[in-house]
């Protein structure tokens, strides 16, 4: 299968709140760095920059360069984040299954073992 | 930049139930609601309904299309089509569950195939409804 690494490497880069704020940004419009960075007035310009290579190496930003600015917006890819978002949907439901069919179990097996 | 082939999203857990016990997660609506949707609709036999509403408009349709009793439960899955739904139309993939008894355990296997890439249009606005989601899952809420 192709997406195993890349799901990961999305799923990575979303855990961080900062980054989805900035995908949410750049979903709809291209943005300078400059103006992404005005939006986190409590974040410093590198740590800004770091969250921003983050995206583009899990693949879910362009950049591109106009003069000596650079560019980011969303890239559209919906197979991968399908995926992602599938993969997500899983591993938090499989596990609240797990936990739903153990504590209906659980008496059973707590007499079991107390014997 | 978007690939045209399929992809595959599997998962392998092992859970301190016996399977018959995890089946019954799968094939009943009451149980199915404990970890999954709010309300759901299921027929647990080959070509029987298999629905689930996770609530805030989030519909997953599915038929199922093989069962083997606390073995094996095979259904189609996609999203009902609805503004922000996530771009997996009905039909469009399915998801195949293996139960395997281990001791007084079960592994349970998740295989979802059939992904199709979504259009980009579609995709944004699948998007714009899960990222807040994912944000919450991520949260550990």
């Amino acid at each position: 299968m192709s997406g195993d690494g890349a799901v990961d490497g999305a799923l990575r880069a979303l855990a961080d709140p900062t980054r989805r704020t900035i995908l949410r940004l750049v979903r709809d419009r291209e943005l300078p760095a400059g103006e992404i960075a005005g939006h986190f007035p409590a974040i410093s310009r590198p740590a800004v920059s770091q969250h921003l290579r983050v995206l583009t190496d899990a693949g879910l930003v362009d950049v591109r360069a106009d003069g000596n600015r650079r560019l980011y917006r969303f890239r559209d890819d919906g197979l991968r984040h399908a995926a992602a978002v599938l993969d997500e949907m899983w591993s938090d439901r499989l596990a609240r299954l797990q936990e739903a069919a153990e504590r209906e179990e659980w008496p059973q097996r707590a007499r079991r073992e107390r014997r | 930049m978007t690939g045209t082939g399929r992809t595959v999203v599997e998962h392998t857990l092992r859970i301190r139930a016996r399977p018959e016990t995890v089946w019954r997660f799968w094939t009943d609506p009451e149980r199915i609601c404990d970890w999954w949707g709010s309300t759901a609709d299921l027929d647990p036999q080959p070509g029987g309904r298999c629905l689930v509403d996770l609530g805030g408009g989030a519909v997953m349709r599915g038929e199922f299309v093989e069962l083997v009793p606390h073995e094996r439960i095979v259904f189609t899955f996609g999203w009902e089509p609805a503004p922000g739904a996530p771009a997996v139309a009905p039909g469009s993939s399915v998801v195949e569950i293996t139960l395997t008894a281990a001791g007084d355990d079960t592994i349970l296997a998740l295989r979802h195939t059939g992904l199709a890439p979504a259009s980009a249009d579609e995709h944004r606005s699948g998007w714009g409804h899960f990222l807040p989601k994912l944000g919450a899952a991520a949260g550990g809420n």
